[in-house]
């Protein structure tokens, strides 16, 4: 087997997408592998609620969760309003320095009048919040760091 | 009068709304997904959201995170371009719920047309001429009852299909018989519906197309007619206004009766009516598309519009200008449609543009979503330009349209500009001699 540059870029992507760490393609004698380091992928979050009659709906778990040195980072899964408490007259759900358990309420994301709770998917501390109540969010957007143990 | 603009697409149509909306002093939203955070709509936009992650059934389809960027972002209007949520009634419904006036047709209107076999019987209704064809059909036995009244070979196409999608050419009852259960389960598959109905099948026919605008008080113009003939598997590639095949004595009939039926109906924004010339000459309706067109800046530089402004206008309760009817088109327009795709297998080529250089001169116009050193990804249509050219004749459309090609660099990803030189070099499109057989045929 030749090494075509376009077959490569075609196993690179194929990697990419897949997920997959690793793909050997054997042929004669010949054999390509290519492989990456695993992507630290950390979910942290979970929306309790989607809107209703949206395709799929049901739990989602946080796109982009992203694990620095710092720690774990809980972002948007959706585009809308950040609210740190469940009405403007009660506490925040959660302050830097609580302790929080995978399944609790962190915040809420509102879309089209429908509060979405996002839950929490790791076991950790509050660092840092990152939104201002009350600001517009974009998907993707870091919501809160949390040390993780 | 909007205040904000919110646009619900990505790349070239994109960044086309964009345009038109800061000529008339709108404030623009982009929305992305999150792999397109760098792409151009979401730079020329004022503001940009990303809305989700590159899969579009969960960013640019995803109406709940799209109305929530108009409303964090404040927009007042929606416009939808082509593709994704241009064409989904539940979308314009959703927008008017929210108190976001959707630029473009009404939900009913879509539906109307959006259902062929309802399209086919309510153009029928108006006065459009149709294709010989057939109604639902019921069942295999059905079908070839049906099959053989109309005469093989046969066109059978899913109701709910559209866009070329979603039908089959049938020769002979054994064909029908070995391919009609394979049929319904795919137009189940990919429509939610297998309703099947079928059409007489023309050989070699030409594909032209008429553009209507209607506005909030009833009124319609018709503005002449666009040649699309130049197709790969029902995909578009090439187009052109007006068409060489059109008398003007019969460009003025038709208009006349589209600007009647459209005003029976209260069409309103911007729509095309789609239509099959026979080798007789005989025009029968196709398909209505209810929204804006890849292919319209070619009407727009024969015509002197500029149709997303007009549906802005329009979608802000603003009468339709109506000059004297018929119009007739000024000069010849011809549109290639630059896809990032290899040109002998057609497989796409998404990829990093290494270098880019479009064309310029007198009488070329460039819509493109892309940029030197900017990314086409694989998740969405390999459309990265389209190249349009202005001439008095067409000849010398032809012409431009050749030296413009030959200037235009794209590196980095294979396009189909091989392609395009080729049709336009080949003596039958110099002579206008065109069907939708003709790049099978190349």
């Amino acid at each position: 087997m030749k090494l075509d540059l376009d077959q490569l870029r075609e196993l690179i992507r194929l990697l990419d997408e897949s997920g997959l760490t690793e793909i050997e393609v054997e042929h004669d004698d010949d054999r390509i592998r290519v492989r990456r380091e695993p992507a630290p992928i950390v979910s942290a979050a979970t929306a309790a609620s989607l809107t209703p009659g949206a395709p799929g709906a049901g739990p989602l778990p946080a796109e982009a969760g992203t694990s620095e040195e710092a720690g774990t980072y809980v972002t948007s899964p959706f585009v809308g309003t950040f609210y740190r408490s469940p009405s403007p007259e009660s506490d925040p759900f959660v302050e830097v320095g609580d302790v929080i358990r995978p399944g609790q309420v962190l915040c809420i994301v509102e879309a089209m009048k429908l509060m979405n709770e996002i839950e929490a998917e790791v076991e950790g501390t509050i660092a840092e919040v990152l939104v201002e109540n009350g600001k517009p969010v974009e998907y993707g957007d870091r919501l809160f760091r949390i040390e993780t143990a | 009068m909007f205040e904000k603009v919110l646009i619900a697409n990505r790349g070239e149509i994109a960044l086309r709304v964009i345009r038109s909306c800061r000529e008339r002093g709108l404030r623009t939203v982009a929305v992305h997904s999150d792999i397109d955070a760098d792409a151009l709509h979401t730079r020329l936009a004022d503001e940009a959201v990303c809305i989700g992650p590159a899969d579009p059934s969960r960013s640019y389809l995803h109406i709940p995170a799209i109305i929530a960027a108009a409303e964090i972002t404040r927009a007042d209007a929606i416009h939808p371009g082509y593709g994704f949520l241009s064409e989904n009634p539940e979308f314009a419904e959703t927008c008017a719920q929210c108190g976001l006036e959707f630029i473009g047709p009404l939900p009913e209107q879509m539906r109307q047309w959006g259902d062929k076999v309802r399209a086919r019987s309510l153009a029928k209704s108006l006065g459009l001429p149709i294709i010989e064809g057939s109604g639902l059909i019921e069942d295999l036995e059905d079908a070839v009852k049906k099959a053989e009244g109309l005469g093989y070979p046969v066109l059978l196409k899913a109701s709910g299909g559209g866009g070329g999608r979603g039908m089959q050419i049938l020769h002979s009852r054994e064909e029908l018989r070995a391919g009609f259960e394979t049929a319904r389960a795919e137009s189940r598959a990919a429509f939610g519906s297998d309703a099947l109905y079928f059409e007489k099948y023309l050989d070699r026919p030409r594909h032209i197309e008429f553009q209507v605008l209607g506005d909030k008080r009833g009124n319609v113009q018709v503005l002449g007619e666009r040649e699309c003939s130049i197709q790969r598997r029902h995909q578009k590639i090439l187009e052109e206004a007006p068409s060489v095949a059109l008398s003007e004595e019969q460009r003025g009939d038709m208009s006349a009766t589209i600007r009647r039926a459209m005003g029976e109906v209260g069409y309103l924004s911007a729509g095309t009516l789609e239509f099959l010339l026979d080798d007789r000459g005989r025009l029968t309706f196709l398909e209505m598309n209810p929204r804006i067109q890849v292919e319209h800046p070619v009407t727009e530089l024969v015509m002197g519009i500029d149709l997303v402004g007009e549906q802005i206008r329009i979608a802000e309760g603003e009468a339709l200008r109506l000059p004297e009817h018929p119009l007739s088109p000024r000069g010849h327009a011809i549109e290639c449609r630059i896809n990032a795709e290899d040109p002998e297998t057609f497989t796409p080529s998404p990829g990093v543009i290494t270098e880019l250089h479009m064309a310029g001169g007198t009488g070329v116009r460039v819509d493109s979503g892309v940029y030197g050193g900017g990314r086409v990804p694989p998740h969405y249509d390999p459309l990265v330009a389209k190249l349009i050219v202005h001439a008095p004749t067409r000849a010398e459309a032809i012409a431009k349209m050749r030296r413009a090609l030959s200037e235009t660099i794209i590196a980095g990803i294979r396009t189909n500009i091989p392609l395009h030189q080729r049709i336009l070099a080949h003596p039958a499109f110099g002579e206008g001699r065109v069907s939708t057989r003709f790049l099978d045929e190349l």
